[in-house]
This record gives C-alpha cells, sequence and structure tokens, in this order.
C-alpha cells in the first residue's frame, strides 16, 4: 500500500532563556487511508510534530538528507504549497472568524484552497449538510455553541476533499455527545477512503478509532503498531489496582519487593501495579499487607491495555506523565 | 488573488464592528459635528437688534460761493434711508436746542456743523470742528453714531486736502475752479449717484459665514480625520496579532497559501478600510458642514499620502508589540502623542510658518496635516507635490521595516 506521510527523523528544540526539546528523531510512516493516531499525555510533543507536519514549524534539521515530510510523494519541506494542498488541518482549538457566518467562514477557507466559481459553492454546500449546519449556514459563528463551532471547525479542514486530515486532540474538553459524534465523522472519513493523523491523550480514542498507534512521550516514539502488537509488548502482564485503609507509603516498598511485580506506582490514593501472573502474585500482596497490618478495601485487575503499554514502557501513568 | 480575498474578509470584519465603526466614522464625524453646531449658532444669531438712536442735527452752514452748502450735503448723508435703522435724524436750529433735548433725554445725540463750514473748504489754513454732543448714559448707540460720522467727514476732510494741495501747486484758484474741484471730488467719491449714501452699511454676507466655518471646523474636520485614519490603520494591522491569538492565522499558514501572499492580504486589507473610511469621511465633510477640500488633484495627492502614512504606521507599531494586550496602552500612547503633535498647529491655530509650526513635521500625521490644509487653502499641485512625496518616503520606510519584522517573526 502506498504511503501517505512518510516522516523521518524530526527534531525541534524550542529556546526561550533555556532549551526545551520538545521532539527528539521522531520518525513514523501512514498507509493511505488509516487511521494513525498519536499517543501521548499532554506534553509528549504530539502537537509540535503536528505543527511540523502542517508546515507550522520547521523541523530543526530539516532539509537534511536524514529529515523529510513526504505527504503523498510531495516533500513539505522543498515544496511546501503542493504537500500542503494534499492536507486539511483541524487545530486543537477552534480556529474561525466569529464575526462571519459559517458559509463565508467556508466560502473564504475555500478560497484560500483554491477552490473557486461552481466547485467552491457546491464544495461548501456539501460540508454545510456533513456537518449539520445548513439551516445555520448564515448566522455568525460567534452565535454557535461550542459543538457547532467545532463541527465548523472540522468541516473547514474537509472542504477540499484532502488526501490526509490531521485531527489535533478534537475532542479537548467537549460535551460526551459531540465527543461521540466526531469520532464517528473520523471512523466515516476513514471509510471514504481518506488518511488520518489523530492525536489524543485519551487512550479510549486511540483504543478505538486507529489503525496503527505511536505512543509518544517526552517528544520520541516509544512505541509504534497495530493496537494488539503494542499490548504484545507488555506480554502476559496485568494492571492492578488496589486501595488500602491506611497511608500508602507504609506498604509501598514490600509490595516493590515481592515477586512478579515489574512496576509500581502511586495514583492519588491507589497503588497500581504491573504484574506477570496475577493468580501468583495477589495472594503474595495481601500477604504482605497483613504482616504490616494494612488491610486492603479494594483490588481492580485489568486485562492489559494502551495504559498498561505506557506503564511498562515509562513507569508512569498515562493520564499522570 | 488570495491576497484580495484575504483583505476583503478584514474588510468585512472591520465594517461588522461597532467599536470600529464608531471610531471610523461616528467619532470624527460627532466633533466635527459639535464644532460646526457651535459656529453654526454664531451664524443664525446675526439678528442683534440695536435700537435706533435718536440725533438732532443742528446745520449752522451758511455755505460758499466755491463749494456751496457742504453742510447740506452731510445732513443728506446723515438722513439717508440706509442708515435709519441705527440712527434717527430730526433737525433742529440751534446748539442750545440741540443740547437742551440730549441733556432731556429726547435726543441720544446732537451733531452741530458750525457756520464756517462750507468755508473752511476754501481757505487752506482753514480749520472747522463739527460739534458732538452725547447722552453720556448711553454707550454704543452714540458710538455708532459717531463711527458714522467720522466715516463722512474723512470724505470732506480728502476734499479739504485736495483743494489745500490744488491751490499750493497752482499758486491760487478762482471760485469757479475751486468749485470744478470738489464736484469733481465728490463725483469721484459717487456721492452724485443717486440713492446712494456716503456710507454704506453691509450685514454680514453668506459668503464670509461660509468662510468662518471653512477656516473655522475644515481644519477640525481634517484634523480628526487623519487621527481616526491613523487609529484604523493600527487597529486593522492589528487584526495580524488578533488572528495570531485566535489560531486563525496559523489556520492560513497550513493552507497552500504562501506567507508573503498572506501578509500582502493583510497589508492591503489595512489600505483599503483606511482608503474607504477617509474616501467616506471626505464625502461626508463635503454633504454635512460644507467643507471644501480644496483642488482635487491635490485632494488625492493628500488622500493617498494619508492611506500610505497611516497604514504603514499601524504595521511598523504592530510589528513591534508581542500580543494584543500591548496594543491598547502602545496605540493610546503612541498614536495620541503623534496624533497631537501632528496637529498641534490645528488645534492651536499656530501659523504653519512660525518656528513651532515645523513641530508637527516630526510625527507622519504632522505631513498629511499640512497637505491637506495646504490643499483646503487653494494650494497649487507644486506645493502639495513635495510633501506627498515626503509622505511617500515615510511610509516606504515604515513599510519596508514593519513587513521586515512580519516575516521574521511568522518565520
Amino acid at each position: 500500500m502506498n504511503l501517505a506521510l512518510d516522516v523521518q527523523n524530526l527534531h525541534k528544540t524550542f529556546r526561550n532563556g533555556s532549551s526545551i526539546k520538545a521532539v527528539d528523531g521522531v520518525s513514523f510512516t501512514v498507509k493511505q487511508g488509516e487511521i494513525f493516531s498519536l499517543l501521548g499525555p499532554n506534553g509528549a510533543g504530539k502537537t509540535t510534530t503536528i505543527s511540523m507536519l502542517s508546515g507550522l514549524l520547521r523541523p530543526d534539521n530539516g532539509g537534511s538528507e536524514k529529515s523529510d515530510i513526504q505527504i503523498m510523494g510531495q516533500s513539505l519541506l522543498s515544496n511546501p504549497l503542493a504537500a500542503k494542498a494534499m492536507i486539511g488541518v483541524v487545530p486543537q482549538d477552534i480556529a474561525l472568524y466569529e464575526d462571519l457566518t459559517a458559509l463565508e467562514n467556508l466560502t473564504f477557507w475555500g478560497k484560500m484552497y483554491g477552490l473557486k466559481g461552481e466547485t467552491l459553492k457546491n464544495r461548501v454546500k456539501a460540508v454545510l449538510e456533513l456537518v449539520g449546519l445548513t439551516e445555520r449556514a448564515r448566522d455568525r459563528v460567534g452565535k454557535y455553541s461550542g459543538g457547532m463551532k467545532r463541527r465548523v471547525n472540522i468541516g473547514v479542514a474537509l472542504l477540499h476533499e484532502p488526501k490526509v486530515i490531521y485531527m489535533d486532540e478534537p475532542t479537548v474538553g467537549i460535551d460526551p455527545q459531540s465527543r461521540r459524534s466526531i469520532l464517528d465523522g473520523v471512523l466515516a472519513l476513514r471509510d471514504r477512503g481518506m488518511t488520518v493523523l489523530y492525536t489524543t491523550h485519551y487512550m479510549e480514542e486511540a483504543e478505538e478509532l486507529s489503525d496503527r498507534i505511536a505512543i509518544m512521550d517526552h517528544g520520541t516514539i516509544i512505541a509504534n503498531g497495530t493496537h494488539n502488537e503494542l499490548i504484545q509488548l507488555v506480554g502476559q502482564k496485568t494492571r492492578i489496582a488496589l486501595t488500602i485503609n491506611t497511608a500508602v507509603d507504609q506498604i509501598v516498598e514490600d509490595w516493590k519487593r515481592c515477586d512478579g511485580v515489574s512496576n509500581l506506582l502511586v495514583e492519588d490514593s491507589r497503588l497500581v501495579l504491573l504484574v506477570d501472573d496475577s493468580n501468583k502474585v495477589l495472594p503474595r500482596l495481601f500477604e504482605a499487607a497483613a504482616k504490616k497490618d494494612v488491610r486492603i478495601t479494594s483490588v481492580d485487575i485489568q486485562e492489559p491495555n494502551l495504559e498498561t503499554v505506557f506503564l511498562h514502557l515509562t513507569g508512569r501513568a498515562l493520564r499522570d506523565a | 488573488m488570495k491576497s484580495l480575498t484575504i483583505a476583503l474578509k478584514d474588510l468585512t470584519r472591520s465594517f461588522r464592528s461597532t467599536f470600529a465603526l464608531m471610531f471610523m466614522f461616528g467619532i470624527p464625524l460627532i466633533v466635527t459635528g459639535m464644532f460646526y453646531l457651535m459656529f453654526g449658532n454664531v451664524k443664525s444669531d446675526d439678528s442683534i437688534s440695536i435700537a435706533a438712536t435718536n440725533v438732532v442735527l443742528v446745520n449752522l452752514d451758511e455755505g460758499a460761493p466755491e463749494t456751496g452748502k457742504l453742510g447740506d450735503t452731510i445732513a443728506q448723508s446723515l438722513q439717508n434711508e440706509q442708515l435709519a435703522s441705527i440712527m434717527q435724524v430730526s433737525s433742529v436750529d440751534s446748539e442750545a436746542e440741540a443740547r437742551q433735548m440730549v441733556n432731556n433725554a429726547e435726543a441720544g445725540v446732537a451733531i452741530i456743523i458750525p457756520a464756517d463750514f462750507s468755508q473752511s473748504f476754501i481757505d487752506p489754513q482753514g480749520e472747522v470742528e463739527v460739534g458732538f454732543i452725547s447722552d453720556p448714559t448711553l454707550t454704543l448707540g452714540p458710538q455708532i453714531v459717531k463711527s458714522v460720522l467720522h466715516e463722512i467727514l474723512d470724505i470732506y476732510s480728502g476734499v479739504k486736502i485736495t483743494v489745500a494741495e490744488a491751490i499750493k501747486q497752482n499758486g491760487s484758484m478762482d471760485a469757479q475752479q475751486i468749485s470744478g474741484l470738489i464736484q469733481q471730488y465728490m463725483a469721484g467719491m459717487q456721492f452724485e449717484s443717486a440713492g446712494q449714501g456716503l456710507v454704506e452699511l453691509r450685514s454680514p454676507s453668506s459668503e464670509s459665514e461660509e468662510n468662518l466655518l471653512q477656516s473655522m471646523v475644515a481644519p477640525i474636520m481634517a484634523g480628526m480625520m487623519i487621527f481616526f485614519a491613523f487609529f484604523t490603520g493600527a487597529n486593522t494591522a492589528n487584526s495580524i496579532l488578533h488572528e495570531d491569538e485566535e489560531g486563525t492565522l496559523q489556520r492560513l499558514f497550513t493552507t497552500p497559501t504562501s506567507q508573503i501572499e498572506i501578509l500582502r492580504g493583510k497589508v492591503i486589507s489595512v489600505g483599503l478600510t483606511v482608503l474607504v473610511q477617509v474616501v467616506i469621511l471626505i464625502i461626508a465633510a463635503r454633504l454635512l458642514f460644507g467643507i471644501a477640500w480644496g483642488p482635487l488633484a491635490g485632494l488625492i495627492l493628500s488622500i493617498i499620502g494619508l492611506v500610505l502614512t497611516a497604514s504603514s504606521f499601524g504595521i511598523l507599531a504592530c510589528s513591534l508589540l508581542k500580543n494584543t494586550r500591548q496594543s491598547g496602552v502602545i496605540f493610546g500612547g503612541l498614536l495620541t502623542v503623534t496624533g497631537m503633535l501632528g496637529m498641534i498647529n490645528i488645534f492651536t491655530g499656530n501659523p504653519q510658518s512660525s518656528p513651532l509650526g515645523i513641530v508637527p513635521l516630526f510625527t507622519p500625521q504632522g505631513w498629511v496635516a499640512r497637505a491637506l490644509l495646504f490643499n483646503m487653502d487653494g494650494a497649487v499641485i507644486g506645493k502639495i507635490l513635495p510633501l506627498f512625496l515626503a509622505m511617500l518616503a515615510i511610509s516606504a520606510v515604515f513599510f519596508l521595516l514593519g513587513v521586515w519584522r512580519f516575516q521574521k517573526r511568522f518565520a
């Protein structure tokens, strides 16, 4: 299958007093027609990566032999306008003109993507229907609800029927209903043959949507593959979350020393452990707790998931990283 | 093409903002309108009525063969119909009776023409005194009558000087010659024309009212227009920073549109917005206040200069700012200070040719103001052209610096 995106060796350091390496050697490929997610906690470098893939930021070593961004065979670094014509970008925050109507916004952005005449009119009409705002097309965007704005925000990126769509955490801060609608929309885009690059820090979204997932942390991709491939990284390990009736530090060191415990972290008032075989490890945990006169008040055993993978790879929980 | 689309989008947004509309059109027209009404009131309040002063005239002039009775001609002039609104003249026979009438407040003024009034014109050395007695309790009326009398007597002084000079030059003149000379002089003064007096009363003409408005209101309108055009330039250029913060600028950069084209679009939008504002203000000021902007060619050059300087100044100012939070303070201070300095001559009435008159030329607003004021005074194009070229040079520097800074910022 042909590649929609071929990203090689991206680096980006921000210098504002001190140097912050936001992206450090990121490489990945995305096949045409698949949904590829960049999953990682806030600050992992997802938005910086997508900014470089959109042409908003130039990679530090861009243009060198090993560093390149190919979009549908066009190099973004050497031929930016041709490469940009292939992509539609849905920014994390709503980027629309609130004092213009939805119709005016879509018409303007359509022109910016090079549409004109009847094609422009037809595409604006089609997108308004797609996002369900035909009836409200002549209302100013400023009067829309948050969910409606999100829909127009996505609609703008679809105007020119791009081959590749970037969606940068599009569900942040919205209600569950709008979130569901967006996720269904992403799947529908894939069904129409579009390639989607999706960034999120919600594990469930990445699991549900993605054909392949790259897990990012501290500016690097620490794992990349299908959901099953990533799960296999943790082997037979199980994630166990326990709560106890006293302060967690009384038992942490004892549990860390138990056979079969590979990771332990304190998450709020819970202790989350990554263990080899829960059937064998759990009795040891209870025994160690009893010796310290600590009572376990709840146990939650989870089959391996992306959260477990992240915990396994980084020793930290995805949500707290 | 995309640049124009960006510019038109910005123009639409500007004209949908109540705040921007108020600053673009509302405030300049309202402030000028207030001045217009102030001066308009002076104009319409010209029906000040002063009661006519009662004047008693004692004409004792016995006349002379060479001149006839010149005292009668003075009496005729004072009793001219044109002066009826300011003085009512009646004659009495004696000075004593006239004095009595003034003392009794029956008359405000008494004028006594002495018996040798005409005779004094023949004798080059002769002097004559016309008596003027007024009621001390009256102020304005007698002053007006005295002014009119002076006007009339100045004519006779001219006659007397002419006769004396003629006698001096000729050695001597006979009665016929002197009479001829006096009649010739009076004819020169159109004294003999029927219905015309020696003094003509004139009400302020509508033309001079318009001149008053033109001289007072027009510079204020020009000043307001320049000040708020610069504000519009800065405010519209500030949309670059607004879009940067709202994320729409970044989104523009993700489209297949070059950075240069986007920046060009923003620059065109600034110029276009200021141009629309200035043209509308000029037309509105003409229609509402009757302001004459001067010769068309000079006006066009001044408008172009204004649009270029205001736009480039706004672009430069915005390029120096980090974010829109700074813009309020910077624009408020920068535009107010440069605007006040630039138009100091308009609001102080300081002549542009005075030493302090060059102070405004340290600001871009000052050059525009000078060009517009010159043009309103009817200056020839040759006087506007150097100012236009200066504005062009200033704009080029501002523009290049501003665009360079923005390019560097978004590179």
